[in-house]
């Protein structure tokens, strides 16, 4: 009996082969793939495809219900499926074969850079970090993790934008400086193109046509205009900020975290408050998804989710690792938000909320700011004087 | 029960994304009193995050109703748009901006003479027909790499088998090749007897195809140079542009775009709603097509060649180039000295931005980050390369 159950189910395994082997033509039975019931040759090829990218697996193995209707629930699940396979399969992480996720800090790459690595950015090749422990910027090529070279006189360097072709970067003094690095020259001091932003600038964003800082000391928003000449011209908003650290522009507002005060808020074109979302204390850096907000609060060691076109609250996510949050970055799937006092950093899938898991960045490592080139985070460890790529 | 610990910390977890949404104590999935807490809550909850559904009200989803087709399209254009946009470089690199004017622009100065321009994902190559050159910049922080010389009359680009192609616009015209991996030097010419003033270039896979002033050329590459063209002249009256859509080779000529078959017989003509077709771009659905008179730009299904639309406005006047960066199109417009941009997907105007007085915006291209504009200047002594 054993044996024959063996054969049985080898005849078995051999059938389906051959199934598959002769594609969807030498079918015995199906019509379409393993369907039995889809007969419409013109609408196969839809129906395979989603099948193959896992987004329907069928009513039954062998059938497809082609004329049956689809409930909300039921496109939910398929809209679902194809958002995820899109963005899995349409990543960079896909076609370099980069699937995993980095799971604890032996498994890092990391290149010492200057001391107190704070914020960074990616240009699209190299890594942009602020070192306010040397008043200098490290570029860090994305490839191998090499430092290339390291800019100085970036006196409290704190934050970076990639932008314009330039590297600008926020000075943590008071009053606020603002640094510019013109990355196709040599090595070499940075050009200070406005020294009068409010105090202690933090964030920094870009609208497009205007450089934004979030100035947490005394509570001001400056809004930088570019110009041929320097210094470039400063307008500084104080209205109704009591502490702005983080900024994030969504396509069509910036908006700014504010600490303290457990804000966020959406600016007008001219830094006027549009509309105010209560998050926890100590609102820290943000970053937009495309359609919402994630906010890392340290108070409470909270993520808010706000999406941007109506300011709602979508969740609070706690747990996960979180500590003392404060850096968020995305990569086009993940959320990744550095936990300062966890010395680890927390992932989410972007899509849905779900979360990946916690990861550790090594003990004394104090991640706080974190950046994405779309291959990689990078992460920069401000205890041990480190950029992780992650 | 084993299973204890893992489900309380479930349901705690559960209670406090509730409570910190504020409103949705009673939902049983997100803020959906009507959807059950089962396996199919997280895809609601992901197109609900995702803004593909907002419900049917703030605390329904009436998970049994049907869908009807008017709906489905708002499902799955929201769909689309939301990967496309997610998964973009630009949203990995926090790049949601619109470049808004020519002081913002990244310009790398260049020799006049700048014609066409292409990336190879990860430096821009321009062609520069005054020096006979073709220049090597990198995307990352627009530094001038490179410049090789010897490319008579520079003004196609090509990015292809490892190697960067420029076409010679001579008579007759000429493909040069460069192997970037070698240092800077003079160019490889691999045809000289392509058609008169070569211009638009374009790859099938297999063969490199030119539009020339009075025919199209097909060069087959091969192990020792010259490598063999064979030249079509039937039924063209000027090729600009030169576009492969995955399936067919389609050439700007005249007033009209053509298809053609693989030895360069025309399959399909389609009447541009202007004259002078320039440099089009393919979006992976449609072709773009700019008109230099008349200012239109005409989108063009290229599984059928219906003309989808026929765009104006948007700054619209002079257009030369476009180029598709997976979101959107932009298409320079040397008469009104900038570049208008539109929604790829749904064909709605972004708008128009200048790119300075006396620009002369010319070529585009786009390496998924940026788009990068070839400025032809007037001076007579710089154009530039600017990241937009």
């Amino acid at each position: 009996m054993k044996g024959k159950a063996v054969l049985r189910i080898r005849a078995i395994l051999f059938l389906f082969g051959a199934v598959l082997l002769s594609g969807s033509t030498g079918l015995l039975s199906a019509l379409c793939g393993p369907f039995t019931d889809v007969s419409d040759a013109a609408f196969c090829p839809f129906v395979l495809e989603i099948f193959y990218l896992g987004i329907t697996t069928g009513t039954t193995a062998t059938t497809y219900d082609p004329t049956g209707n689809v409930t909300r629930l039921q496109m939910a699940a398929f809209l679902s499926r194809t958002v995820d396979g899109a963005l899995k399969r349409g990543g960079r992480r896909a076609s370099l074969d980069q699937f995993w996720t980095t799971q604890n800090a032996t498994v890092l790459g990391v290149t010492t850079v200057g001391n107190d690595p704070e914020l960074l950015a990616s240009d699209g090749a190299d890594v942009w970090v602020a070192c306010s422990g040397n008043s200098l910027v490290a570029r860090v090529r994305s490839s191998d993790g090499r430092l290339l070279e390291t800019w100085t006189g970036a006196i409290s360097a704190h934050d970076v934008l990639s932008a314009m072709g330039r590297v600008i970067v926020t000075g943590y003094t008071s009053p606020g400086q603002l640094y510019q690095i013109d990355p196709t020259q040599a090595a070499g001091a940075v050009t200070t193109v406005a020294s009068n932003l409010g105090n202690r600038p933090d964030g920094i964003v870009f609208d497009g046509t205007r450089v934004w800082t979030a100035n947490i000391l005394g509570g001001s928003v400056s809004i930088v205009t570019p110009g041929p000449s320097l210094p470039w011209t400063v307008t500084t908003v104080t209205a109704g900020f009591t502490s702005p650290m983080g900024a994030v522009f969504d396509g069509a507002n910036v908006w700014v975290t504010d600490y303290n005060a457990g804000k966020l808020f959406k600016l007008d074109g001219s830094g006027s408050i549009l509309q105010t979302v209560t998050v926890d204390g100590l609102a820290a850096n943000p970053v937009f998804d495309g359609s919402n907000i994630w906010v890392p609060c340290g108070g409470n060691s909270s993520v808010f989710v706000v999406r941007a076109s109506s300011g709602a609250i979508l969740a609070t996510l706690i747990e996960n690792g979180l500590n003392d949050s404060i850096g968020a970055a995305f990569d086009g799937q993940r959320v990744l938000v550095t936990n300062l006092g966890g010395d680890s950093v927390s992932l989410w899938k972007a899509a849905d909320l779900t979360a990946i898991g916690t990861f550790a960045t090594g003990t004394g490592s104090a991640p706080v700011g974190a950046a994405s080139d779309g291959v990689n985070f990078w992460v920069a460890l401000s205890g041990t004087a480190k950029l992780a790529r992650f | 029960m084993r299973l204890g610990a893992g489900f309380k910390k479930v349901l705690v977890v559960t209670a406090a994304v509730l409570l910190g949404a504020g409103g949705w104590l009673l939902g049983n999935c997100g803020p959906f009193t009507d959807v059950a807490a089962d396996v199919f809550c997280p895809f609601v909850l992901e197109i609900f995050y995702l803004g593909i559904t907002t419900g049917t009200t703030a605390t329904t989803y009436d998970p049994s109703g049907n869908v009807t087709r008017l709906q489905m399209a708002a499902f799955l254009s929201r769909s689309v748009d939301g990967v496309l946009k997610r998964g973009s470089r630009r949203a990995a690199g926090e790049q949601f901006w619109t470049t808004g004017n020519e002081t913002v622009l990244g310009v790398t100065t260049l020799p006049f003479g700048a014609n066409l321009v292409k990336s190879d994902g990860a430096d821009l190559w321009v062609a520069n027909s005054s020096r006979a050159t073709v220049t090597r910049v990198r995307a990352s922080d627009g530094k001038i790499l490179e410049t090789w010389t010897g490319a008579t009359s520079a003004f196609g680009v090509l990015s292809a088998i490892g190697s960067i192609f420029s076409t010679g616009r001579t008579n007759p015209g000429a493909v040069y090749r460069i192997d970037p991996s070698q240092p800077a030097g003079v160019v490889t010419t691999v045809a000289s007897s392509v058609g008169v003033n070569t211009g638009g270039i374009a790859f099938d896979g297999a063969r490199i195809w030119t539009a020339n002033s009075n025919s199209v050329s097909i060069v087959t590459p091969g192990a020792s140079t010259p490598w063999s063209v064979t030249t079509v002249t039937a039924g063209f009256a000027g090729p600009n542009g030169a576009i492969f859509d995955g399936g067919n080779i389609w050439v700007t000529d005249g007033d009209t775009i053509k298809k053609l078959d693989s030895s360069g017989a025309i399959l399909l003509t389609v009447t541009s709603s202007a004259t002078e077709p320039m440099f089009p771009a393919y979006d992976g659905s449609n072709i773009w097509v700019p008109n230099f008179i008349g200012g239109t730009v005409d989108v063009i299904r290229a599984s059928s060649g219906a003309r989808l639309a026929t765009l104006t406005g948007n700054g619209l006047f002079g257009a030369i180039s476009a180029s598709f960066d997976g979101q959107r199109v932009v298409v320079t417009d040397q008469a009104n000295g900038g570049v208008s941009l539109w929604k790829a997907a749904d064909l709605s105007p972004i708008g128009f931005f200048s790119t300075g007085a006396g620009s002369n915006p010319y070529g585009a291209a786009s390496d998924g980050l940026n788009f990068w504009l070839t400025l032809q200047g007037t001076n007579g002594v710089t154009s530039a390369l600017a990241r937009f």
